[in-house]
């Protein structure tokens, strides 16, 4: 055994129980795509000709997606609203963000028939496909969630001369992240306008692309208070609740339109039956009783803003009623009436925990290991000195204005 | 894509007269021999009749439906040859991200296996349910009716048309058509008064005549409406989205920018006694 392989092991043993809990998931996560790639998906999966996409994409693509729109969400509101007191939220919605979509692209890759030919996308252009859209925006968005990541990495290894650049960028990458974003986000509602006479009136109307991406934006603030509320209760950081109410005075608005919008869309443009099906119209009341009107309210009340709990509880509700939305789109309101229900195989389900451990692993590892929450950026100057070397000369902490330069 | 104004008059089409079809299942066969097709184990009463198999599949781009049904008292059957509907606007070639599908000149609806990177959009937008895949393999690929375009491109009529005794008949979409409005106006009392396929998904390749109404036979009803409008009503939005969001939030960043700067510097000139005060703002 190599003396780094020994590090890293005996790094490992110090981790706490939960972590390698963590480790062990993705572990079997892996397993089981090799497992999918050895026997095919027919095989390890209950996809069928009549359930071409299940789980995986229900959960791992459609679900995933707006679960990591922090990152576009926080950026637009840091920086381009200029709420700057929110900064310290940034960092780690972009981490989450970046994870997020490059786990996306991991399911995305497991679940397509012929994943080595995932580059076809950029060479057979077919603009009329929506999935086209969402697959270049994807790349186009990991590529520049990607670039904001850099920072702390670069910070950790105090390469400097690319952190000017990188902050030279960051008004360019922040507006490119919304726009890009705004692009995918609502595609993804588009991917279910051609299943004209599959999906049910409940949920087709042809303003689901503007649902989706309105969903998106509360989803992303509720994924910040989520995140930032548990970051606080395990990692020992800094309680945010002051920084979050701001964000909690936003989201009962973005619910309230949301809801008005999709109630109009429901009931004056979807064309179908609204109500003969039980269990989907109970589906239906679901997703937006508990993800869209309680949170609204809970979030009206000021002393219900300003309690941390409180907080988390709202935050949890709206995005319980996302992912219900979106299996309720993909998954649940396509099913007819005849048909034998499917259901996610082992396999499938074992791949999709793998991805959600490994979520929460890499945040964790990337959190201990570069400045992701100690980030201060108004104490660190990046303006271009005579010649370039480092600011810090003496290695400093990060965070601790330098003396040489200032 | 072609726009909706386009003319498919001139595509080849088929005429299936399911009044005329005697069940005989000769185009299956036929079908399964061009295209080199594997066969699939004979199962009775799989399905939701007599057929078999009990699903068009992988193996299988064409297959005959059984329907019962009492007329007078009698026992009667119909058939309805099921296979793909080759679009005039196709919604497989429409969302197929990398463009596998593509609707001929001649009318067939044809698949590149070569461009396909498995994404089964092609199976979630199809109305008529005729994709299928290769579920039986690591690195499967999408099946479906090609419409013998290797056949209808030498001039040749396809494989199932040519060996169907009495029912299907294949020629241009304009003569199709007018043939068929003759056999509705001619005889009234043997068909329902429809043609499955004039207009259903905005136009296809194959078009029903019936005795049974559409539903009772298991035809689906399907949108009108060619089904690439959909999703581009929205997907064309897209440009003018991008630009519209990144200019706005350019400019919003830009004059926040600037309020703050100006701030800034009025602060530097009121508050040049104590510098010390003010360093934060960047």
């Amino acid at each position: 055994m190599t003396a780094a392989a020994r590090i890293i092991i005996n790094e490992i043993k110090g981790y706490h129980n939960f972590l390698k809990l963590m480790i062990a998931l993705v572990g079997l996560g892996v397993l089981a795509s090799a497992v999918r790639f050895v026997l095919g998906l027919g095989v390890t999966t209950n996809l069928n000709d009549v359930y071409p996409w299940g789980l995986w994409i229900s959960f791992d693509v459609v679900t995933a997606v707006p679960l990591a729109a922090g990152a576009f969400t926080l950026g637009a509101i840091v920086h381009c609203f200029h709420i700057k007191k929110l900064e310290p939220l940034v960092r780690p919605a972009i981490v989450t963000g970046f994870l997020g979509y490059s786990l996306v692209s991991v399911g995305l890759l497991l679940d397509l028939g012929q994943p080595q030919r995932a580059w076809h996308t950029m060479v057979y252009w077919n603009v009329h496909s929506p999935m086209f859209e969402v697959s270049m925006c994807i790349m186009a968005y990991t590529t520049v969630l990607f670039l904001e990541f850099l920072s702390p990495v670069c910070e950790k290894f105090g390469y400097h001369l690319p952190l000017r650049v990188l902050r030279w960028l960051e008004m360019p990458l922040v507006i490119g992240a919304a726009s890009i974003s705004t692009l995918h986000q609502s595609s993804l509602g588009t991917f279910f306008l051609i299943a004209v006479d599959k999906l049910h009136a409940l949920w087709y109307n042809p303003l689901l692309p503007l649902l989706f991406w309105m969903s998106a934006i509360f989803t992303g603030i509720s994924i910040i208070i989520l995140e930032a509320t548990m970051v606080h209760r395990f990692m020992g950081q800094p309680d945010e609740s002051e920084l979050l109410e701001v964000l909690t005075k936003i989201l009962p608005w973005v619910l309230g339109v949301y809801l008005v919008v999709k109630l109009a869309a429901t009931t004056l443009l979807s064309h179908g039956p609204l109500f003969d099906r039980p269990s989907l119209l109970a589906l239906f009341l679901a997703e937006i009783i508990i993800g869209v009107i309680a949170p609204m309210f809970m979030f009206m009340k000021r002393e219900y803003r300003e309690d941390q709990r409180m907080q988390l509880r709202g935050a949890t509700l709206v995005i319980a009623g996302l992912v219900l939305n979106r299996f309720n789109v993909s998954m649940f309101g396509m099913e007819q009436p005849d048909q034998l229900i499917y259901y996610p195989s082992i396999i499938e389900s074992l791949v999709t925990i793998g991805i959600i451990a490994a979520h929460i692993l890499f945040f964790v590892l990337v959190a201990k290991y570069f400045p992701i929450f100690e980030h201060h950026p108004e104490t660190v100057d990046y303006s271009i000195p005579d010649h370039a070397r480092r600011i810090e000369p003496d290695g400093g902490s990060h965070g601790k204005k330098s003396e040489t330069v200032a | 894509m072609s726009s909706s104004t386009a003319n498919f008059d001139k595509t080849k089409a088929f005429l299936i007269d399911t009044t005329k079809c005697t069940g005989c299942r000769g185009c299956q066969v036929a079908c399964k021999q061009w295209n080199q097709l594997k066969a699939e184990d004979t199962k009775f009463f799989s399905g939701e009749g007599y057929q078999n198999p009990p699903l068009m599949s992988e193996y299988t781009f064409t297959r005959v439906k059984f329907k019962d049904y009492q007329k007078n008292g009698q026992n009667e059957f119909a058939f309805y040859k099921e296979m793909c509907m080759h679009c005039n606007e196709p919604a497989c070639a429409s969302v197929c991200p990398v463009g596998a599908f593509k609707k001929t000149a001649e009318g067939p609806v044809i698949y590149d296996a070569k461009r396909c990177i498995g994404c089964r959009f092609c199976m979630i937008a199809c109305p008529f349910g005729v994709p299928k895949y290769e579920w039986s393999k690591a690195f499967p690929l999408v099946r479906k009716c090609t419409g013998c375009y290797s056949r209808v491109k030498e001039g040749l009529q396809p494989a199932c048309a040519t060996a169907c005794p009495t029912a299907i008949s294949y020629g241009s979409r304009a003569e199709m058509l007018k043939e068929a409005g003759k056999r509705l106006k001619n005889r009234p009392e043997r068909y329902y008064n429809a043609i499955y396929g004039k207009d259903e998904a905005g136009g296809t390749s194959i078009l029903y005549l019936t005795q049974q109404p559409l539903d009772e036979l298991g035809f689906k009803p399907v949108t009108k409406r060619s089904l690439p409008s959909y999703t581009w009503q929205a997907l064309r939005l897209v440009p003018g989205i991008f630009l519209t969001v990144g200019g706005g939030l350019s400019l919003v960043s830009w004059f926040n920018h600037r309020k703050e700067r100006i701030k800034r510097e009025q602060d530097q000139l009121n508050g040049a006694a104590a510098p010390e005060n003010k360093e934060v703002d960047r």
